[in-house]
């Protein structure tokens, strides 16, 4: 119901769009001079490729009317994309996460055991998602993580991340002499290392576990956002 | 004043301790303090044999502690040197015949009577590790330059640390020669892993086999290398902890020198 204060068109800015919202049963005359007015101010910097989300609310010949505001905005004012909001609401969930790579990413309680100091001989650490290490693994040390195991140390052990399941996880040393790894539950003993001083990591490559080069061929960086992992 | 325990530990048979707890008491002896050298090896006891006592046993540290004797008519004076003292083990008995808790009851007496109690811990990390540890102020860990040892040691300082005794490392049977080609890890290299503070190196020396077999202190013998060392490593154990660790190095002639200077390699 259109009461006095309800305006017949209202425009709201949304991400990189528009949201246009129509009143039902406004005469289309009168959603033009609306239009017209409202869009005036930017009319020449209105950008092409800009989305316009049009609400024409819950009507019966819901489709005509839209189409004929869609047209009526394509022809006057050059907009390409026109679409209903049903059609945002599928689309959400991408919007969404690409809203979340520009702003802080949070998290108020952690996923990941952080630990520094040497493990010793006949020690292990068994933590359920990720394990970083600030410190040297001495060779008779077990470390188990659901996740990834990062050493910013030496790493002379043995390392088994991704357990139980998870062949997605990496290992990762900056100097890596493991005694033998596992990753989900393909292990792997006797890897050969290019020395002292380069950061290497073992992943899983076609089944097989496979140490490479960390800033030679780091596979994160091809992922273009944050992602939490 | 009260005495202070040290024991001399490993994790790893066969590296030295026997010897270096016998050396290291002797050294201490000489420098005037007066020392119990303990056998914690029950059952397979060998300190006794290394310093040439072995005629002279009556009592043993199983008797002290269940009250068969008393601690000094247990404790052996060594004829050769002044203040220096064995209370052996009991060659029948195994390490079930004693408890920590009996080592922590006897200790009161120990550090009444001695300046200095070393307790000389057989290998493993069971019940004989447990009851030579549970009276201890220090640690040192005998550490040989191989990976095997290097592994149990590790193992053990993890368990002292545990039981909140600082342990030091003394690494023995270095041979420089085969350092210097590569053949053997260096001091560094073990430093390097295990991370504690360094209280002696200590060569591979011939002249210890002869003082076991004949039952003389190796650390009498002016011309021994092994036995200079372990007297060092006593002075730094008896309140001269910075007195510098000399490291042994196979001498290079002239122009090896310069070569390894400019860095044109071995």
């Amino acid at each position: 119901m259109i009461t006095e204060e309800t305006p017949s068109v209202r425009i709201k800015g949304v991400g990189n769009g528009l949201w246009v919202t129509i009143a039902p049963e406004t005469p289309f005359e009168l959603i033009q001079i609306e239009l017209a007015r409202l869009f005036e101010p930017f009319k020449r910097k209105l950008a092409h490729t800009m989305r316009v989300v049009l609400d024409t609310g819950a009507c019966q010949d819901n489709g005509d009317r839209h189409r004929q505001i869609s047209n009526y905005l394509k022809d006057i004012f050059n907009l390409n994309e026109i679409v209903t909001p049903k059609e945002i609401e599928s689309g959400k969930e991408k919007r969404l996460k690409m809203k979340d790579s520009r702003t802080i990413l949070s998290q108020q309680h952690s996923d990941t055991l952080v630990i520094a100091g040497r493990v010793r001989s006949g020690q292990s650490v068994y933590t359920k998602k990720h394990l970083i290490i600030m410190g040297d693994i001495n060779p008779g040390c077990e470390l188990t993580a659901g996740g990834d195991i990062l050493v910013f140390g030496s790493l002379l052990g043995t390392a088994a991340a991704g357990q139980p399941d998870n062949r997605g996880a990496i290992i990762l040393a900056l100097d890596f002499r493991p005694l033998q790894v596992k990753i989900g539950d393909i292990v792997a003993a006797g890897l050969p290392s290019t020395g002292q001083g380069v950061p290497e990591f073992a992943h899983i490559e076609k089944g097989t576990i496979v140490v490479d080069d960390y800033l030679a061929e780091n596979p994160f960086k091809r992922i273009p956002w944050p992602v939490i992992r | 004043m009260q005495g202070k325990i040290i024991v001399i530990s490993s994790g790893k048979g066969g590296v030295g301790k026997t010897t270096a707890t016998a050396s290291i008491g002797a050294a201490l002896a000489m420098g005037g303090k007066k020392v119990a050298v303990v056998d914690m090896d029950i059952g397979l006891r060998n300190l006794d044999v290394v310093m040439g006592l072995e005629n002279r046993i009556v009592f043993n540290i199983v008797d002290v502690v269940h009250g068969r004797c008393k601690v000094q008519q247990a404790a052996i004076r060594d004829r050769r040197i002044e203040n220096l003292y064995l209370i052996p083990a009991s060659q029948n008995d195994n390490k079930d015949a004693l408890t920590p808790k009996d080592m922590i009851r006897i200790s009161k007496e120990l550090r009444k009577k001695f300046d200095f109690i070393l307790m000389d811990c057989p290998a493993g990390i069971e019940q004989g590790f447990e009851n030579a540890v549970a009276a201890a102020d220090e640690a040192v860990v005998v550490c040989t330059p191989e990976v095997s040892s290097i592994r149990d040691a590790d193992r053990v300082i993890g368990l002292l640390y545990a039981k909140e005794i600082p342990p030091k490392l003394l690494v023995n049977r270095i041979v420089p020669a085969m350092v210097e080609k590569g053949d053997m890890l260096s001091h560094q290299d073990v430093v390097d892993v295990l991370s504690i503070d360094l209280v002696g190196l200590v060569e591979e020396d011939n002249q210890v086999v002869v003082s076991t077999n004949s039952g003389n202190p190796i650390v009498m013998q002016d011309n021994s290398k092994a036995g200079q060392a372990f007297k060092r490593i006593a002075m730094r154990l008896n309140g001269q902890p910075d007195l510098p660790i000399e490291v042994s190095g196979v001498s290079k002639s002239f122009w090896k020198k310069i070569r390894s200077k400019i860095g044109f390699g071995k």
